[in-house]
Order: C-alpha cells, then structure tokens, then sequence
C-alpha cells in the first residue's frame, strides 16, 4: 500500500506569482501534408504573438524570451530526434535554451509546468511553453500501435496494441461500481462534437444525436469511434511571464498555477489507497464507497494521478469548492469514459456520483462549469504534445472574454479553408474568472490540473 | 586533374513520392527490430513456456507489503529491497475484475479480432493480472484458469491465457 508522508504531500509553493498572457493554436487535421512541423509550430507562434492584442511588436516580445519549454510525446511520429532544436532554431530563438517534454498524453500541461517552473524560480522573466505532434506520419494502425507503446510493453502492449483497449476495461468496470449508463457516456461524445462545431480549429466537429453514438462503429466494447478523440497534426504555444512583465505584455493577464501527479503505468498494479480528500471533502463521503466485492481505489474507476494533481493545484491557489470557484473546465476527453472518471478525482461530485455532473446540466454551455467548449480531444484534437498547451489556450482566451475574436472570426475559418457555420453561436462564458484544465497521459500515468485566475 | 573513375554511387532505393500536391510527400521506409530483454523477469517468461505462473513476494520483514506481485516485480516498490520468486498453485484460478471486446486494433496485433481481454483478481496477488480469454464470453465475478501454450510458445505474455471454469470439463486444460 502507497502510503504518504509530510513530505510528499507538501504544497507545491512559486517563489515569485506566475502569468500567463497570450496563446496561439493551429487548423487541427488528420494529416497536413502542407507544412512541416516547425512550420506548424511557427503558425501558432505568429497567432500568438500577432493577434493577442501585446503591447509589444512580436519582436520585442521574442526580445524578453529567454526560456523555451518544448513539449512532444513521441520520437515515433515525428521520426526526428531533437526536433527542439529545429523548432527554437525555426522560430527565430537561438540560441535561448529549450528542454524538451515529454509526459504522454500530459505532455502539454508537463510544458506549462516546466515553463512556470522557469519563471517562478527566476530563471526566466518570459517564457514560452511550446508543444506539437505529427501523427500522420503513419497510418492510423500503426499509429495506435505506437500509442499503446506508452501501455507496459511486457505485460500489456502485445494485448491489444491500441489505447481504446486499456480504456474499455474502466468503462465496464466504472459502469458496473456507480451506474454509468451508455447514454451518459454518450452525452460527453455528443457535447464535445457539436462545441467543436464553433470551433475553426476542429478536426471532428459534429451535430450528433445520442444515438448517432451509439450506433458508430466499436472501437474496443464498450467505447466506440465516436466517444475517442482524434488523432491530430498541430501545435500550440502559451507565453507565461513574472508579474511585471504580464502587465508590461498585457492589460488583460491570468494567474497560473499548476501541478501534478503521477501513478505506475499498469492500472492493474493500482492497489488500494487511503483517498487524499480534497478541501470540499469530508472522510464520512467515502465510507460506503468500497462497497462492491473487490473494489479498491483508484483500481480502475479513477485515477490517483488526477487527484493528486487537483490537490496540490487547489492548495496552491486556495480553492475550497471547485464547482461553485471554478467558471469553466477544459478536460481531457480522450475517451468519453476518461472525462467522466475526472470529475470524481477534479471534485467535480464526489466519487461515484461523477455521471450527475453531466445529467444535472452542470457540464454544459449555460451550466454552473461547463466543460471542454473548446471540443476538447474528442471533438476539436489531440495533437498530443499540443494539447495540453491548447486546452490552456483555451482556457485563457476565455477568461480574457476573447473566445468571440478566436472563433468567431470568418477569417480565421477561411484561412484554415473552412466556412463559418451560419448557425454558429458563441459559446463565451459571461465574466469568466477562474478556469480548470486537465492534461492527462497514459491511463492515468501523469496528469497535471493547471488553473487560471483573472488578474485584471 | 581530379579522376572521375572513382564517382560515389548512389547506392539506395529512391524514395517513392505519395503525393505531389499540394506539398511532396515521400514514403520513408522504417524496418527495425530491437532486442528487448526480460531481465530479471526472465524466470517468469520461462516459467510461462513449461506452464508455470511465477509471482514475487516481498520477503523483507519489515516491508508492510507481504503479498504476491503479478505482473512480478524483481525489486519492491514500497521497501526497495530485492523480491523472491514463488509458484503459484495450480489450477490458478481467478476472477474477473473488469474486460473488454477488442474489436479494432493496432498494427501488429497477434490474436484474431474480436477477443476479450480480461483483468484477473487472483487470491492472495496484491495487484490485478491482464490476460485474454481464450473462448467464452467475460462478465465481472467470473471464475477463469490459467493455461498456458507449452507447445510452440512465444515467448510474450500471450503465453499465458485463461479459459471460463463453469464446465468440469476444462479444469484440466
């Protein structure tokens, strides 16, 4: 049994405020042959310098840089060791120093992390956090089979050989412990499809009705096509900086802070742990939760990893109730069941009730803390070392009441070679002060819960 | 005067293009085989080809973990000391945690689709052990045995497989 002493549950503490002040995504696809890598990378990079209203000309900005954090997940899909390299040399940033990421699916918010570490120890005043991946270069097959390289390779790869695998097994169980019902799963799937439909960036928008989802074809029982996310070329890039410089950057910047856990890749080797509670929980919560034969926590309902990460995250920034502080989410759908088994681990609900965050209306545009419009990795991409990085994007644009200008704007759609729905809608969420975002790899290995504050 | 009788040649396969528009796209062939070893598992894998399922147990005393690992651990994570090898009893017989129906999968794969992956509780094991079932249908809090492919084995995890226990017949695999 894992069990935690005082050391390892100290708060994670800055040593100086950290900001985050703009951001920059990139057109989402399956495969985009059009531009290479860094040439991605460097579209992001323009949108962020260029169009987040900085009082500085971009080159001042890349002026003040003088730390990259660069996160990737895969040396397979790239097919190019020390891409870093190419990226700062691409971007016009030689010779500041770059320290490649690379923490699975949570690689982007690993980035953030790194990125804030950089300036809250003061070896940075402007740091740029950078992330991209480049999935197309194989076949879809063969990009799963790299994907589940990040599953044990001993004990787990040869047995299934894509991700949707490892996942399924928690649906069923998650499903027979609390009652999980397709629909509910499917509910995720229908959300995140139609939010990705107001978004240029998308990869798999979507209007889809529960059973559309239903009735897609079975990727491993009981998770189909279109409860998974996309498998995407892309980039993103977030610029974090002290105190005195985001107000110099900036009139509209957000504090930043984030954390994170980790757990042993095997879920099967998750044994039963004493819950960490979070500040709006109580130990009588989870007396009855162990109530079924052979249940453990996390085992596989959910994931330590997640709540470690929402522990630490909270503390940092005095978070007591994170449904009634926190005025939207940006979580990591890979699969419809990963999203719903985060809701417990984030306190969202208390664990074995996370289906009601769905069923209530609270996940939804309108709703106390909506979730992932931004179409999250089932609807919009899963770029993996970018996505981390674009949830947070997202997440700032909208508490800079900017989520019209990134979206809305036909000229955004027709440079990507889409059109603006007619029926578009804006999904910005009135006086948006605070925001939560997930990033999360492996099947629950690494997860960091960043968190945003308006600080203007 | 440089010799022109000594020109390098070109000595490769060239490239094959894939697309020409609206970027060139070329084909960049990738075959690689690495050696993997099992290491301190080793035993385990072995033991897997002569129908043996070998756990570790922490044998420190002052170590508050004292139950079986499978998938086996050569050190322990909780004390850090070395970890000894046992055999479990046969039959090996287990319940189903949780399972899958894998219908679509990566390149590669060695079983034919569909199957069932399932996640085994086995008694006395501190953690749960992934397998696949060989025939029949999963549901959780079912009764499956290990078996093993003695006879041309692979010497990969699917050596062992599990079989549903509810027929007499199959205890003895």
């Amino acid at each position: 049994m894992i069990v935690l002493k005082e050391g390892n549950l100290r708060i994670p503490k800055w040593s100086r405020k950290v900001f985050a002040v703009a951001g920059g995504l990139t057109n989402y696809k399956k495969f985009c042959p059009e531009m290479k890598l860094e040439e991605q990378v460097m579209a992001s990079f323009r949108q962020m310098l260029e169009d987040n209203d900085l009082k500085l000309s971009p080159v001042e900005v890349k002026g003040l840089i003088n730390f990259l954090a660069c996160g990737n997940f895969s040396d397979h899909f790239q097919d190019q060791l020390l891409c870093e390299a190419k990226v700062t040399d691409y971007l016009g940033l030689d010779p500041m120093y770059d320290i490649g990421i690379k923490t699975g699916g949570a690689t982007g918010g690993s980035t953030v992390l790194a990125a804030a570490m950089a300036i809250a120890s003061g070896y940075a005043d402007v740091a740029l956090a950078v992330g991209w991946e480049r999935m197309s270069e194989v076949d879809t097959r063969t990009g799963n089979y790299y994907i589940a390289n990040a599953a044990c390779k001993d004990f787990e790869t040869r047995l299934s050989r894509i991700y949707a695998a490892y996942y399924a097994p928690m649906a069923v169980r998650f499903s027979w412990a609390y009652n999980l019902s397709e629909e509910t799963r499917a509910k995720v799937a229908v959300k995140n499809h139609l939010y990705a439909y107001y978004s240029p960036y998308s990869q798999q928008p979507g209007k889809y009705a529960i059973q559309d989802i239903l009735n897609s074809p079975m990727s491993t029982y009981p998770l189909r096509f279109l409860e998974c996310c996309a498998m995407s070329d892309g980039a993103a890039c977030m610029l974090l900086c002290d105190e005195k410089t985001a107000y110099k950057l900036t009139d509209k910047p957000c504090e930043l802070f984030i954390a994170g856990g980790s757990h042993t890749l095997r879920v099967a080797d998750r044994r039963d742990m004493e819950i960490p509670l979070l500040p709006n929980e109580t130990p009588s919560m989870y007396q009855g939760l162990r109530k079924k034969e052979g249940q453990r926590w996390p085992g596989f309902e959910s994931f330590a990893a997640a709540r470690f990460a929402a522990y630490f995250a909270y503390q940092m920034a005095g978070i007591t109730n994170p449904l009634e502080e926190l005025d939207l989410v940006e979580l990591h759908d890979a699969f419809t069941i990963s999203d719903i088994q985060t809701y417990g681990d984030i306190g969202l609900r208390p664990y074995g009730q996370e289906p009601d965050y769905i069923e209530s209306g609270d996940a939804y545009f309108g709703g106390k803390c909506p979730s992932n419009l931004s179409g999250g990795l089932i609807g919009t991409m899963h770029a993996v070392g970018a996505t981390g990085i674009f949830q947070g994007v997202e997440c700032l644009w909208q508490i800079q009441g900017n989520y019209d200008r990134f979206h809305g704007d036909p000229k955004i759609w027709k440079s990507f070679g889409k059109e603006k729905p007619r029926d578009w809608e804006s999904l910005q969420v009135p006086n948006a002060n605070q925001a939560l975002w997930v990033s999360h790899a492996g099947v629950g290995s690494h997860v960091t819960v960043g968190i945003l504050r308006k600080a203007f | 005067m440089a010799s022109r009788d000594n020109t390098i040649k070109y000595t490769g396969k060239p490239a094959k293009v894939l697309q020409r528009e609206p970027a060139l796209v070329i084909e960049w062939p990738r075959s690689l085989a690495h050696r993997h070893t099992y290491g301190k598992l080793s035993p385990f894998f072995k033991g897997l080809t002569e129908g043996k399922l070998l756990a570790t147990r922490c044998v420190n005393p002052e170590c508050g973990e004292d139950r079986l690992w499978l998938p086996p651990r050569a050190d322990c994570p909780d004390c850090n000391q070395p970890m000894a090898w046992e055999e479990l009893p046969q039959p090996a017989i287990g319940t189903v945690h949780t399972y899958a129906r894998v219908e679509y999968t990566g390149t590669g794969m060695e079983l034919a689709t569909p199957y069932f992956q399932i996640d085994v509780e086995l008694p006395g094991v501190c953690t749960i052990f992934k397998g696949y079932l060989v025939y029949g249908t999963p549901k959780i809090g079912m009764k499956v045995k290990a078996c093993f492919r003695t006879e041309e084995p692979t010497n990969t995890i699917l050596d062992i497989y599990w079989i549903p226990i509810e027929d007499e017949v199959d205890v003895n695999c």
